[in-house]
């Protein structure tokens, strides 16, 4: 794994901006990866080796999935949406999981940290870094209740919305009175009042004659 | 694990604390130890103790009792120059002085230690001067038992940068005295600066080796000083002239003696105008004439701690100011009040 340094320079230039959660989560990705095994979660020998487990969308889990190269597209990252500044990383040839939890109190401690640094922000981003990891995190041995349909790999799993048609994978359906419906049209959808509709320009479609030509032109 | 039980069905079991007894104007300590087993004789005397019900100790494989704790918790504590008490009593452990010296206690690291829960440590203040055997610190774990990985980090805490106490012994400095001043250079006023000082460093365990007396000419002053290192002075300190009138040139003369870093100006009252520099490791202090008139200066706040070896410095000296205010008492009875605490 490169230094803590080089992490946090390329973390915070893919998630935007340098602040404290990327410390917190460049120190949580490296802390979590020692944890289980993994020296190098990135390189291609390790990585279909690692899940991790994100109980927050803050700045944090961007600097995670960038130390731990996990992916939601590969199903390697996984969204909890608990609120909580913690993480679970999982080595699936062990299965041993460690949940690190960043403390409330290192929150306490910035000012004793780094008490010459003027600015709330700028004196978190120092502490974070001064303080050890006894201080920053706890940290929980867990076991993670892994389901077949959450692996990484080829979705293995379909079924059809008995109200729309939807096609739904990876065992996510809800099933209620006995119907199978997609989670739209199950209770608790995240939108509401869906109503389809036209749009301008329907027909774009990327101009291929820009770039090179696909790899299927006739000559 | 802890197991309350009735009194009645404790007969066989292991007492999980002392039980305490107290019986006014004769008696107060344990009526039990922790770990006793109970027999059916000691069941009225604990009724009668008002004792209805127990602990028993189950302890879990990932737990430690209190006492166990206390002494990881000490041991990561504990730095060079202290001792630990020998037995824990009740999950606590006190810590001694294990020297003469000045108390270290990092700050920082000691609130960190008192975040982590059911753990605690409480000390005297930072820069305490102590005798060998003074009690400086206390250690708790707080319940009677405790998860093993709780007391692991807060041990972890503790030793983040190798201890949070050590008591540093104090240097018996050479120190060379330049009194400076028209006045008593000519022989108008008694100097009164070298007794003062001479029976400070004294009681500090250092001695006064070379004393000089300087008008208020820089150069002069300046000589003095060279003078006195050249000779083999650990410890430079300057009197008078540190004021902000024209013939307050002290300061001056400590520059031109070759000083460097040089820091004017503590947050401490008395003592605003007083002025530390460095000439190589060789501290300088330039006192200001407060330190006749008061018997406490911020002279007696930096001296004990440029003898343990610390560098003192603008931020040293600003830092001073939260507890820097002496309250002038009809009665002085320094260190035991909070002037210098902080």
């Amino acid at each position: 794994m490169k230094p803590f340094h080089e992490l946090l320079a390329s973390s915070a230039e893919a998630h935007g901006h340098l602040c404290p959660g990327q410390v917190v989560g460049v120190r949580m990705a490296m802390l979590g990866c020692r944890l289980i095994g993994l020296d190098d979660p990135t390189h291609p020998a390790q990585i279909k080796k690692l899940l991790v487990y994100s109980e927050m969308d803050r700045c944090a889990a961007d600097a995670i999935a960038h130390v731990t190269g996990a992916k939601l597209g590969r199903r390697s990252l996984k969204f909890i949406d608990y609120g909580i500044m913690a993480a679970t990383f999982m080595n699936l040839v062990s299965a041993k999981a460690f949940r690190v939890l960043s403390t409330e109190e290192a929150r306490l401690l910035v000012g004793h940290y780094a008490p010459e640094i003027r600015g709330k922000r700028q004196q978190q981003l120092m502490a974070y870094q001064r303080m050890p990891d006894s201080v920053l995190y706890r940290v929980y041995e867990v076991k993670i209740a892994l389901s077949e349909f959450d692996l990484p790999g080829p979705a293995n799993h379909k079924v059809i919305c008995s109200r729309c048609g939807q096609a739904i994978r990876d065992h996510r359906e809800v099933v209620l009175n006995g119907a199978i419906l997609c989670r739209p049209c199950a209770p608790g959808c995240y939108y509401s009042s869906a109503s389809e509709i036209s749009w301008p320009d329907m027909n774009w479609t990327p101009d291929l004659h820009q770039a090179c030509k696909p790899a299927n032109t006739l000559r | 694990m802890l197991k309350t039980i009735r009194v009645e069905d404790a007969v066989g079991t292991r007492l999980a604390h002392d039980v305490t007894e107290i019986r006014p104007g004769e008696f107060k300590g344990p009526a039990f130890r922790m770990g006793h087993t109970v027999c059916e004789e000691d069941l009225c005397h604990l009724q009668r103790l008002g004792k209805n019900h127990l602990y028993v100790l189950g302890i879990e494989e990932d737990e430690i009792h209190e006492n166990q704790a206390a002494v990881i918790l000490a041991e990561a504590l504990a730095g060079d120059g202290v001792v630990l008490e020998n037995e824990p009593r009740e999950g606590k452990i006190s810590i001694f002085a294990g020297i003469d010296g000045l108390l270290q206690v990092d700050t920082t690291v000691l609130a960190a230690f008192n975040l982590v829960d059911e753990v605690m440590c409480a000390s005297l203040h930072n820069h305490t001067l102590v005798r060998k055997g003074e009690m400086v610190a206390a250690t708790r774990a707080i319940p009677l038992v405790l998860k093993r990985a709780v007391v692991e980090r807060a041990a972890a805490v503790a030793r983040q940068r190798g201890s949070v106490l050590a008591v540093r012994p104090l240097r018996r400095a050479h120190v060379g005295l330049v009194v400076t001043g028209n006045e008593v250079f000519n022989g108008l006023i008694e100097d009164r600066f070298a007794p003062i000082l001479s029976e400070k460093l004294t009681g500090l365990g250092s001695e006064v080796v070379a004393v000089d007396f300087a008008p208020d000419s820089s150069e002069v002053i300046s000589s003095a000083i060279r003078s006195h290192i050249a000779r083999g002075c650990d410890l430079m300190i300057i009197t008078g002239g540190m004021s902000v009138d024209p013939d307050d040139v002290t300061r001056h003369g400590i520059r031109l003696a070759g000083a460097q870093e040089l820091h004017y100006g503590s947050a401490v009252l008395p003592g605003a105008m007083f002025m530390i520099a460095y000439v190589g490791e060789v501290p300088l202090l330039g006192v200001p004439g407060c330190a006749l008139h008061h018997r406490v200066t911020v002279l007696d706040l930096v001296l004990p701690r440029v003898l343990a070896g610390e560098r003192i410095g603008k931020a040293e000296l600003a830092f001073l100011g939260h507890g820097g205010l002496c309250r002038d008492c009809a009665q002085c009875c320094y260190p035991h009040c909070p002037f210098g605490k902080s």
